[in-house]
């Protein structure tokens, strides 16, 4: 008995050992930031008289947080959320669906489907905001081609934020398919066959089988986008710089202003406390029922 | 209730295996019929076309007289027990049971007297609300066929059933699908391996081999009277020995010659076997057709056996032997309990004549001849 347990330990000081250079290099590149963030987010610290001086508390989460205009980023980004998470769910599952029937050509499809999910966001950024032009754009060009009214895409309060809706989807969705897709094919066959001799209509046996059956991919997909749907920032950036306005001011341009325009670097540290925060809850739910399910 | 009538069907699959050749078949309304053979036969293919679960490469399917190649497995109205079981991972035992009921809009209370009622026959009621992770091969199966026997079809498909259940339980399950066949009069089509489920479940056998149907007849017609050494050698254990001979004149009438020993052919079998007389033959010799001592009348004849080894069984000994020399043909047989030889040990034993079959060597078939009682 003791022989095993003295073996266990051994090869655990053989793993510390091992992975403790990776592990350094991540507690410098990822914690002490973090940390240090967090410090400054308690601290009076601007980039006019960057010191730890004055240590102010919670005093920059409450004016984050009394701040109307952070209050709207963050309304802003829920409603983001919301929608690209479950509007790409939405056609990615049905596409999904309909492309686990398809035997020929999938490699072609999977490959069309990688394209936009390869591309770097700053470079969709800059693609769409050319296509999106208001007089010189594609998009317009062929509107007005077909007869319709051109469409002020960046520019106007109402439609710029759906604008990046779109724009993100159109990046996004294939990282769902592709999720979704894999879920789909890896679910068993035989239950299907049982379903049709038990007498199942193709819509019973998805809501009966393939629903249930795929309720964890489903989960965990819808977690780990919206995780990511929550930092969205450089769409943003490149897009529309939060404009017009504070039409598209999410919650990581918000902190972006405060920190390089505001020149706040104290209370962008509280809000970026704020954010993390929120994500560290999503994570930690995923992270819990990653767990029930093995 | 419904006959089943497979009118020449073939399964090619897109891999260009042709699984089922040209098979025709008549199932009885409310017979209980059993497909036998090796692995790999198609046996599984016949039941999953006849389910509707493989469409039909050509030939014709009828149920109750009705052409269903193309109807949907839901409207044909039988119930399949999967090899592999197929249960609904996510549902209890209970909830898989309902299932195909649900849909078809049984009521409530209905499904839950039928549920009862199978479950005991069963013994899964223990199980009824766990999930079918949470079970043994051998209960999983028997969820299966829980699952078919609430659904009260016209038919039922069974393939492999018992195949995971322990000699008890599965001796137990047998006596009651047979009871069961006799009280509901269903039809059934039952696929098994196993020799003892084959002769005493169903009232005709039905033994495929490589997509072809070898013979079909009621378990001792196809016992005593196999179609060919493919079906000698596949029905029972141990199977037929079939030893290469010859027929030779013997006086006015004939004889099978094995290495040195000469089994007289009794006359009513001799105008059958003339053909191929001075030929050479295959000869099978049940292992159960062999005694100790000889009966009159010429029914018998003596044959020597050099004993390999004996198979202690319990209710019987299997004698492993030389035939005819001690270099002959290895032949297996069937003696009573208190049998013993030692290795070596030459035996005589008394081979009963009118059960002799012959087999020609180049066909395989069997020499059809008279049916001695
Ligand atoms: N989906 C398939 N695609 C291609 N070939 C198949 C498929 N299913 C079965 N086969 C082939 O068809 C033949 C018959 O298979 P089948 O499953 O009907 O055999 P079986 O008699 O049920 O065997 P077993 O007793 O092992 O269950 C086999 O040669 C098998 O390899
Ligand atoms: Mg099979």
């Amino acid at each position: 008995m003791s022989q095993p347990s003295t073996m266990e330990a051994a090869d655990r000081r053989f793993g510390w050992f091992m992975s403790a250079p990776g592990l350094a290099l991540l507690l410098a590149v990822i914690l002490f930031p973090v940390f240090w963030a967090l410090f400054t987010s308690v601290h009076e610290f601007t980039l006019i008289a960057p010191n730890f001086d004055t240590f102010t508390g919670i005093e920059n989460y409450a004016a984050a947080l009394g701040d109307p205009a952070f209050r709207h980023s963050l309304g802003l980004t829920a409603f983001f959320v919301g929608a690209v998470v479950l509007i790409e769910f939405a056609i990615g599952f049905l596409v999904a669906l309909m492309l686990n029937g398809v035997e020929r050509f999938k490699p072609i499809y999977y490959g069309i489907l990688l394209c936009p999910l390869l591309m770097n966001p700053v470079i969709v950024g800059l693609i769409w905001r050319m296509f999106l032009h208001p007089s010189l754009g594609i998009v317009n060009y062929l509107l007005t081609v077909a007869g319709f009214e051109p469409v002020n895409w960046l520019g106007s309060t109402k439609m710029a934020i759906w604008t990046i809706i779109m724009v993100d989807i159109w990046h996004q969705v294939s990282f769902m398919i592709v999720l979704l897709l894999a879920g789909l094919s890896s679910l068993p066959k035989e239950p299907y066959e049982a379903a049709r001799v038990d007498g199942a209509s193709v819509f019973q046996s998805f809501f009966f089988i393939t629903l249930p059956l795929m309720m964890p991919v489903i989960i965990v997909t819808l977690l780990i986008r919206m995780i990511f749907a929550v930092k969205t920032y450089d769409l943003i950036y490149i897009m529309t710089r939060g404009g017009p306005g504070v039409a598209t001011d999410l919650v990581s341009y918000a902190i972006y202003r405060t920190a390089f325009v505001s020149l706040n670097i104290g209370e962008a540290s509280a809000m970026s406390a704020i954010l993390l925060a929120v994500i560290l809850i999503f994570t930690g739910y995923l992270y819990r029922y990653m767990r029930t399910l093995t | 209730m419904a006959s089943i009538t497979l009118d020449k069907i073939t399964k090619t699959y897109p891999n260009d295996v042709t699984a089922v050749n040209g098979v025709s078949l008549d199932i009885r309304d409310g017979e209980f019929m059993i497909f036998l053979g090796p692995s790999g036969c198609g046996k599984s293919t016949t039941l999953r076309m006849i389910a509707g679960l493989e469409a039909i490469s050509s030939g014709d399917l009828l149920i109750g007289g009705r052409r269903v190649n193309e109807v949907d497995p839901a409207d044909r109205d039988i119930a399949i027990v999967f090899q592999n079981y197929a249960l609904y991972p996510h549902m209890t035992v209970a909830r898989n049971l309902a299932f195909g009921l649900r849909l078809r809009h049984v009521e409530a209370s209905e499904i839950q007297s039928r549920i009862t009622r199978v479950a005991a026959l069963l013994g899964i009621e223990p199980l009824l609300s766990r999930k079918p992770s949470q079970l043994s091969g051998g209960q999983r199966q028997r969820v299966a066929l829980g699952r078919a026997l609430v659904r009260e079809p016209q038919a039922f498909l069974l393939d492999e059933p018992l195949s995971n259940l322990d000699a008890t339980l599965r001796a137990s399950m047998r006596t009651e699908l047979i009871k069961l066949h006799n009280s509901l009069g269903t039809t059934i089509v039952h696929v098994t391996h196993d020799q003892v489920e084959a002769m005493t479940m169903g009232e005709r056998i039905c033994i495929m081999r490589d997509g072809d149907i070898v013979q079909v007849g009621a378990p001792m017609e196809v016992y005593r009277n196999p179609a060919d050494t493919f079906v000698a050698s596949f029905l029972a254990t141990p199977p037929m020995n079939l030893l290469p001979g010859r027929i030779e004149s013997d006086g006015d009438g004939l004889a099978a010659v094995v290495e040195t020993c000469r089994l007289p052919i009794p006359a009513a079998y001799r105008e059958a076997y003339a053909s191929h007389a001075g030929k050479p033959v295959i000869v099978g010799l049940r292992p159960e057709d062999f005694q100790a001592v000889a009966v009159g009348g010429g029914r018998t004849a003596p044959v020597a056996l050099h004993t390999i080894t004996t198979e202690v069984l319990g209710p019987e000994v299997i004698l492993v032997a030389n035939f005819a020399s001690p270099g002959g043909p290895e032949v297996h047989i069937r003696m009573p309990r208190d049998f013993r030889a030692k290795t070596g040990e030459t035996v005589t034993l008394h081979f009963d004549l009118p059960e002799i079959q012959v087999f020609d060597p180049g066909t395989t078939r069997v020499l059809a001849r008279p049916f001695l009682p």
